[in-house]
């Protein structure tokens, strides 16, 4: 059967066959060939049987389909012809003609899942991809150029500082003299809270004692949001994102 | 504070060579784990040549400290976190190096993540997608970032956390040693407190358990040995793609505190101990 074979870097990523259905191509995983590539639009193009013809269709895409370096809208294609969208390229065996029905069911998530292999990137490489996720600017928090500094402001109680930037994969609020946030006065805990930086955000968690936001105990690691009101041990600070 | 370790890798259930590498040397409080890549026999070799460089350097520094620091570290962090930084550099360098004199090597590289306890100050540096967790009063929170393609997209907003579970790209390194000449290394430093549960694991354990499996095996199984075994199964039974490679720590609280004066049996047992100090 006529396949398309999604390269990366030199190596396959995925393979769909082509069947009496259109392979969808483009970002989102519903596509029978998913691209996880920020260049790639959500529905990028598509690859259809027209009689024994192989056809290509872009979908209104935003960056463009490309067939053997050339932007088409529509192109027929010849076995050994490379499709480019975005960083991706696939290549179109054609050599097994005739295109065998199969149920509409099948076919999707067909074939290998994923690059198996690690790989590094080089520089250059991850610098380019970076800069198109940048400059693709969705849900940007931190692609927007100005970086937003995460930092505790202490409105009431006692502490060693007023404020605290935080630095660190994971901060410590309590008495220890070790701990980021450092809590004074009687019968404070060594370690009292504890505010984890993940991929996707900072998280609140308990220590020896159980942390407040807004006014209600948390129960289990809590993402910080942009002003929130943090309360332990008495002390009543403020979480924000300095520009 | 007492610390108990335990250690374990394992080929998994695809893979028919293990790349992984760890070592625990107990009397530094020194871990280091690394997961090597390459065609052949090569990521073995990264991972092997990252770990033993690491370990060396660091031992030779404790019996001579004026021996050269790599890498330029930056002089915020304690000693200890410096030499460790410098330990990884050298790590890149000869993992590079070796490469570059053997042409069959070209490509090979490995991650690498690496604690070191010093009183209750932990020192942290680390390569690559390999993690260091910090399990503490329940909640598992990773202290390394990883350095891959899909972390990189959801840090700066692009893709979800769970978007990035599901990619194709999760296999895809930003950063690794020995493939280029210099690496930038992260550090992190961070305060212990008894009861403290460290874990270094190699990606072949995170892609396959999920942190609440984690968090629950670390939290039922207090002997550290045990549990590295226990969490090796897991990711062996939910399909063991990659390998697996886990370090557990565990501090444990040696109650030294000014009321077990008052406990019975307490002095005594200090005495005998022959321990002094130490509030």
């Amino acid at each position: 059967m006529p396949k398309l074979s999604l390269m990366f870097e030199g190596k396959t990523v995925k393979e769909v066959p082509i069947g009496s259905r259109p392979v969808t191509i483009g970002r989102s995983p519903d596509n029978d060939l998913p691209v996880d590539n920020l260049a790639v639009s959500n529905h990028h193009a598509r690859v259809y049987y027209e009689g024994s013809r192989l056809v290509v269709e872009d979908l209104d895409s935003l960056n463009g389909t490309f067939v053997n370096d050339l932007r088409v809208e529509r192109a027929t294609l010849h076995d050994g012809d490379s499709i480019h969208v975005g960083k991706h390229s696939i290549k179109v065996d054609a050599s097994h003609d005739a295109p065998i029905p199969y149920p509409a069911d099948m076919g999707r998530k067909a074939a290998a899942p994923a690059i198996n292999e690690t790989m590094v990137l080089d520089t250059k490489v991850r610098r380019e991809m970076l800069q198109q996720a940048a400059a693709m600017g969705e849900r940007t928090q931190f692609a927007s150029g100005r970086l937003k500094v995460p930092t505790i402001v202490v409105l009431s109680g006692k502490t060693a500082n007023h404020e605290y930037v935080l630095t660190n994969k994971l901060t410590t609020l309590g008495k220890s003299s070790m701990a980021t946030v450092r809590l004074t006065g009687w019968f404070k805990p060594q370690m009292a809270a504890q505010i984890s930086q993940r991929d996707d955000g900072y998280y609140i968690g308990p220590g020896g004692k159980v942390p407040s936001v807004n006014g209600a105990p948390i129960s289990g690691p809590t993402r910080l949001n942009d002003g929130d009101i943090i309360e332990v041990c008495g002390v009543r600070m403020n979480f924000i994102f300095r520009e | 504070m007492r610390i108990v370790s335990g250690g374990a890798t394992d080929v998994g259930q695809v893979r028919s060579n293990n790349e992984d590498c760890f070592r625990l040397v107990e009397p530094l409080n020194l871990f280091v784990l690394s997961d090597g890549m390459g065609g052949e026999a090569h990521g073995e070799i990264a991972s092997a040549l990252a770990v033993e460089t690491v370990v060396k350097h660091v031992m030779d520094a404790e019996t001579n400290s004026s021996i050269p620091s790599y890498g330029n570290p930056p002089a915020a962090l304690t000693p200890q976190t410096r030499r460790l930084v410098s330990a990884v550099h050298l790590a890149n360098r000869n993992i590079f190096n070796s490469a570059e004199e053997h042409p069959e090597q070209s490509g090979m590289g490995a991650t690498i993540t690496a604690l070191w306890i010093n009183e209750n100050a932990l020192s942290i540096a680390h390569v690559g997608d390999s993690r260091a967790y910090l399990l503490r009063s329940g909640m598992l929170q990773q202290l390394t970032s990883d350095h891959s393609l899909v972390a990189e997209q959801v840090r700066r907003g692009i893709i979800t956390a769970s978007e990035a579970e599901q990619s194709e790209m999760q296999s895809v390194l930003l950063r690794a040693l020995g493939t280029q000449a210099e690496v930038e290394v992260d550090a992190e430093e961070q305060a212990l407190f008894s009861n403290d549960l460290l874990l270094l694991c190699s990606d072949g354990l995170t892609r396959m358990v999920t942190e609440p499996e984690i968090a629950g095996t670390l939290q039922a199984e207090t002997d550290p040995q045990k549990a590295a075994a226990r969490l090796i199964a897991l990711a062996n039974e939910n399909g063991g793609a990659d390998n697996i490679s886990v370090i557990v720590i565990r501090l444990e609280n040696e109650s030294k505190s000014w009321l077990s004066w008052l406990r019975p049996g307490a002095r005594k047992h200090r005495s005998s101990n022959g321990s002094s100090g130490g509030h």
